[in-house]
């Protein structure tokens, strides 16, 4: 009776616990959305309401122009697709060129391994600030454009966190299936892409992901490299610097709106992938 | 000691994995190794980005201007008869105004900050006030997010160690805030913080009692750290969270069924079993979230601009508002040379393993 009722107790801590958790993860999402559907004159109210109010009758209304604003607005429509490209080639190029190399890193026999080793680890922790003046001035003197730019740029950091995570992936291969495949006379490279390639397929899609939202969430490049490029910014050059159609105060009602809209994408693959996502953070920083 | 076949297909082994390495390492030494020497070159020089001048070599004027710092003692301020001038309201002794201890040859020093140490008030100068106090900004910052993020994420990691139905929902909802950009999440909490009982703090504040719902979060100095500490935390202790996990999910179960028969309690059990077998899971994690933080950007562009720096937000503002090419990369070099210390301790603790000899 007594361990009971201490289980019980416990089990009631536990689930306080989790809806605590829950509220303070969640609620700057719940008050982004609610605010996303006020008018200005809602938002000016104070004090402010947590659920959308009309300023005169004080009933519950739906304010839906800030989305209309928000996707007839010109430059944030070319920053989605701006986002779009420039992600999906930096996902795509990081694992092509990432996996040969975390394949020579994790299966290969060759002279200086350690070395390479160590090169990629301290790459994966390269501060992007400590070389954004010469990477600024490298682009204006070879005359890249802004997309280019960011996306090779971005490689900076997902290709020797793809590399890393992948050389662990394929150090776990048996070394087996890729002697025998030497034996019926495959050649090192045949045996990489028709054998042990398909085999990392689920370590692929955990690294792309982690590089896609990498470079979907990238700032410090973008603002720099499309300082003087308006056209070229992506999603989060454009919510930090929302570009307002009228002149008038911080549209948040927009900002917000436009928030939400570029983080769904986000929110819908952590949702799918929600453990390899979590595999894959953790190889990354935990595993050597 | 290998046969010739053997030690043929060895080298053709050797030249596949040369080549197959090359790509990365090409690009590699193009965006990260050749702009990291242009900016330890361009830091030794004067050059201003798009500027007619010459660029001359200065050796090392920009560190010296960026890191100069100097201690004075203010004298107190005398009347007449050579007395100090005591405040008639609150009894404090006034001090002379500081430009007048600083130093002002061959760069002007400025006060960045005054403090009393053993009854006598001292004024700390740099030549560059924003730079010195971009770098205090970004540690202290620094230490509060990581301790914050660390007691919160053990928590939190303990919760989703945990059996209930919903776990995996659960991890699901706390990677949201890791997952979407800082951009995005930096004016959501702008917008929450705003200065007036238009925001939800102000409201909830004003509820409670609190102030007089105005209180401006993002623009008084004494509250402008402690909000970025607090959406910084909310950001990325989630993170923080699921490394513990996956040291937690490491320890044995029967570790614990053997803790139970021995009638420990679970408070107990965490500080004396979790912890210690934790140590290495935390060591890592600590010194990888101590890195990022230190080159924290986003949030301090995106909620503070100009307002206040962080070491990374005072190097880009150097270089896209002042077009200070040799000055930014000074500064960059330094960040460069203080996250090294952090790197390097990195890899000794987590170590390469690879099977050459």
């Amino acid at each position: 009776m007594n361990t009971k009722m201490k289980r019980r107790i416990n089990r009631v801590l536990l689930w306080v616990l989790i809806v605590l958790m829950a509220v303070w993860m969640l609620f700057p999402f719940y008050w982004a959305i609610n605010s996303s559907f006020k008018s200005e004159g809602m938002l000016a109210m104070t004090p402010t309401t947590f659920i959308p109010r009309d300023p005169a009758t004080r009933e519950v209304s739906f304010f839906t122009r800030n989305y209309e604003a928000v996707f007839t607005n010109q430059a944030f429509l070319r920053g989605i697709v701006n986002s779009v490209i420039v992600a999906t080639s930096v996902t795509l190029l990081s694992l092509a060129i990432g996996s040969f190399a975390g394949f020579a890193l994790g299966k290969l026999r060759y002279r200086g391994k350690t070395a390479t080793l160590y090169v990629i680890l301290a790459m994966t922790m390269f501060p992007a600030i400590a070389v954004l003046t010469g990477l600024y001035a490298m682009i204006n003197n070879l005359g890249i454009p802004p997309i280019p730019s960011m996306i090779i740029t971005y490689m900076l950091f997902t290709l020797p966190f793809t590399a890393w995570v992948l050389t662990a992936f394929f150090r776990e291969l048996p070394t087996e299936i890729f002697q025998s495949a030497q034996v019926d006379g495959a050649s090192p490279f045949q045996t990489f892409y028709l054998i042990m390639l398909p085999l990392t397929a689920p370590a692929l899609v955990t690294t792309g992901l982690l590089a896609f939202i990498g470079a979907w969430n990238e700032y410090l490049f973008a603002l720099t490299f499309t300082s003087i490029a308006p056209d070229a910014r992506t999603l989060p050059v454009i919510i930090a610097n929302f570009p307002s159609q009228f002149s008038r105060q911080i549209p948040f009602g927009e900002i917000m709106a436009g928030g939400i809209v570029s983080s769904v994408p986000l929110i819908v693959l952590v949702f799918i992938f929600q453990r390899r996502i979590v595999a894959g953070l953790t190889a990354g920083a935990v595993k050597g | 000691m290998a046969r010739q076949g053997g030690s043929d297909l060895a080298r053709r082994e050797q030249r596949l994995a040369y080549w197959l390495l090359a790509p990365t390492f090409i690009i590699l030494l193009a965006i990260a190794i050749y702009p990291l020497f242009s900016v330890f070159y361009t830091s030794f020089t004067n050059n201003v980005f798009a500027s007619a001048a010459p660029t001359e070599f200065v050796g090392f004027q920009n560190y010296q201007r960026l890191l100069s710092m100097t201690i004075r003692q203010l004298p107190p301020r005398l009347d007449e008869a050579g007395r100090p001038i005591v405040d008639p309201n609150t009894g404090a002794v006034q001090y002379e105004s500081a430009v007048t201890v600083l130093p002002r040859e061959p760069i002007r020093f400025r006060p960045v900050t005054q403090f009393d140490l053993f009854g006598s008030r001292y004024v700390l100068g740099a030549t560059d006030p924003s730079f010195i106090r971009a770098v205090w900004d970004t540690i202290v910052f620094a230490v509060a997010t990581v301790f914050l993020e660390l007691v919160l994420g053990m928590i939190v990691a303990l919760i989703v160690n945990a059996n209930f139905k919903g776990r995996g929902f659960m991890r699901a909802i706390i990677l949201i805030p890791w997952a979407i950009p800082t951009a995005v999440s930096s004016q959501m909490w702008a917008y929450m913080l705003q200065p007036n009982r238009t925001g939800f703090f102000n409201t909830v504040f004003w509820y409670l009692g609190l102030g007089n719902g105005e209180i401006p979060f993002l623009s008084d100095p004494a509250w402008q750290l402690p909000s970025m500490i607090m959406i910084d935390v909310w950001k990325t202790t989630p993170f923080m969270a699921l490394l513990l996990l996956a040291g937690l999910q490491l320890i044995p179960g029967d570790i614990y069924e053997a803790a139970d028969v021995d009638g420990a309690g679970p408070v107990r059990q965490f500080f004396q079993l979790t912890l210690p077998l934790l140590k290495g899971t935390i060591a890592v994690a600590l010194v990888f979230r101590t890195l990022d933080a230190l080159r924290v950007f986003d949030l301090f562009q995106i909620v503070l601009g100009q307002a206040r720096y962080s070491m990374a937000s005072f190097t880009y503002y150097e270089l896209i508002q002042n077009r200070q090419m040799g000055y930014s990369s000074a500064s960059s070099v330094v960040i460069f040379l203080v996250l090294s210390v952090f790197a390097v301790t990195y890899m000794r603790s987590l170590g390469v393993k690879s099977d050459e000899h």
